[in-house]
């Protein structure tokens, strides 16, 4: 094998090295999902959480811990199926904060007959900076995993032209 | 690669028992020395000495010039291969070669040209996205190998790397470190206790026994001049007949025949009149023809040649002749002795 230049070996390596860096993105995506709703379930706002929403809201968190687990595997084998996931799954997030982090905002509860906000303005930013962030790292993961995807198919091909180049003469 | 020089160690337990005393050796740059011995010999303990698995009680370690011998293993620069391949099971033998050169935090592209490199050395070019348990033995081992080639280290060390391997693998994986010590040119010390790996493989030989360093030299040298009664013994398939024999007047007197002495043989043997040594004979110098009867006990045909294991009066003997035989159990063969080799029987020296 001929390894003339850095960008070769670069491009050689992918095929034996995984893509550890989309997946530890990915992983990171699910610790800040993870600070999300462990900021919001530990509230003590009386019963307001009590509702239809946050059922969907824990099953919709665990169903995103799985889908980003697997594409985690998935994008560390390049697997261009996994990026367009993870796409989806961080638009997801971008759009959860417009569902509950937004209502419990807006919402105002009576406890020991004081009046008080669901969601304050400093946990509201808080939750909204766990939401975009793990939304960035599942992106960014997809578009490390689609660049490298290409680049491995792409040598992949040019090799396999190569070796069939040299089978036929 | 470089030279190595082992002063004067010995090895001494906690409870005191010592596992290598006085072990002198030069290991000259670009050769590949063989520790071979019984199992218990000390050549382990000896090779993981020089590696720093084991502390050295006396004595020094000496590489390129310089003294190793409190180093930590890390700072030795030496590689070692051990016997069960030590690969991590959850990682590719990509990884697997990697790792040593990753944990330097080397330049990636570089690690990548150093892995590669050495799986083309080694044929592991296809099977770089496999893991260990994918592989079979003799690949394994030459995984192990590969990893310790990336590092090009100033030694390499094998402890018995091919005694998990089948017959027919062994031979093979021999033949392949063969030519990677001649491609590498490097500085090798080898363990085994297999002779024949020891033969073959070696350009020094150095046979130990109870600790002690019984002889130093060349395959042929340990075959052909063995210096004492255990080297004789240990080299050579199947092993040396012995025999006690009395020097009486240019001839050797033993209760099963006498033989006459040569002239060389009676220079050579001139302090030993009237007295009792040990003669040596290798089943392979023993030919058909001459006045020493031999009961025959079995005949096993090899091929080229025939094994004839059989008695004299008081001794077994064991007979390698060229030629296919066809012995039965209770025939009688004759047969003379070509090459002899004298013991001194209190000090078991050669003579």
């Amino acid at each position: 094998m001929n390894l003339e230049n850095d960008a070769i070996i670069k491009k050689d390596r992918l095929r034996f090295t995984k893509n550890k860096l989309s997946a530890n993105l990915t992983l990171l995506a699910i610790v800040f999902n993870a600070f999300y709703f462990v900021s919001i379930y530990k509230s003590d706002v009386g019963n307001y959480y009590y509702k239809l929403i946050i059922g969907i809201s824990v099953v919709y968190n665990l169903l995103f811990m799985l889908a980003a687990f697997l594409s985690s595997e998935g994008v560390k084998g390049y697997k261009m199926f996994y990026s367009y996931v993870l796409v989806l799954l961080g638009a997801g997030q971008v759009i959860r904060i417009f569902i509950l982090p937004r209502a419990a905002r807006d919402a105002v509860v009576t406890l020991s007959e004081m009046e008080q906000r669901v969601m304050g303005d400093a946990q509201f930013t808080r939750v909204c900076i766990y939401l975009i962030v793990s939304a960035v790292l599942c992106v960014a993961a997809a578009v490390i995993n689609i660049g490298k995807s290409t680049t491995l198919a792409g040598y992949q091909a040019e090799l396999e032209k190569k070796q069939k180049g040299v089978s036929h003469e | 690669m470089s030279e190595l020089k082992l002063q004067h160690l010995d090895k001494i337990y906690d409870n005191k028992v010592q596992a290598v005393f006085d072990f002198n050796l030069d290991v000259k740059d670009g050769e590949l020395i063989v520790l071979v011995g019984p199992s218990g010999c000390g050549k382990s303990t000896t090779l993981r000495m020089v590696a720093g698995l084991e502390d050295i009680s006396a004595g020094s370690l000496i590489i390129d010039g310089r003294d190793v011998t409190q180093m930590p293993p890390k700072d030795r620069d030496i590689a070692m291969v051990f016997q069960d391949y030590a690969l991590y099971g959850h990682m590719t033998i990509y990884e697997n070669m990697a790792f040593s050169l990753m944990l330097r935090k080397e330049n990636k592209n570089v690690i990548h040209q150093k892995v590669m490199a050495a799986a083309e050395i080694l044929d592991l070019t296809d099977q770089l996205n496999k893991k260990p348990n994918q592989l079979s033995g003799g690949q394994r081992q030459r995984v192990a190998m590969g990893r310790a080639i990336v590092r090009t280290p100033k030694v390499f060390l094998f402890d018995e790397p091919l005694s998990n391997l089948d017959a027919k693998l062994r031979g093979a994986t021999r033949r392949e470190i063969l030519l990677l010590h001649k491609r590498l040119k490097a500085t090798m010390l080898y363990v085994t206790h297999d002779q024949t790996e020891a033969l073959t493989l070696a350009d020094r030989i150095v046979c130990m026994s109870m600790g002690h360093v019984q002889q130093i030299g060349t395959p042929l040298e340990l075959y052909d001049t063995p210096a004492n009664i255990f080297v004789a013994s240990f080299i050579g398939l199947p092993p040396i007949n012995l025999f006690d024999v009395e020097i009486k007047e240019g001839q050797a007197v033993c209760s099963d025949f006498v033989l006459d002495l040569d002239d060389r043989e009676k220079e050579q043997l001139a302090g030993y009149e009237n007295k009792t040594v040990v003669l040596g004979v290798r089943p392979e110098d023993i030919v058909q023809g001459g006045n020493i009867e031999v009961k025959v006990f079995s005949n096993e045909n090899l091929g080229q040649t025939t094994l004839v294991s059989g008695a004299l009066r008081r001794h077994k003997i064991t007979c390698k002749f060229r030629e296919w035989c066809t012995y039965k159990a209770g025939d009688t063969v004759k047969v003379t002795f070509k090459k002899k080799h004298f013991f001194d029987k209190d000090t078991t020296n050669a003579i």
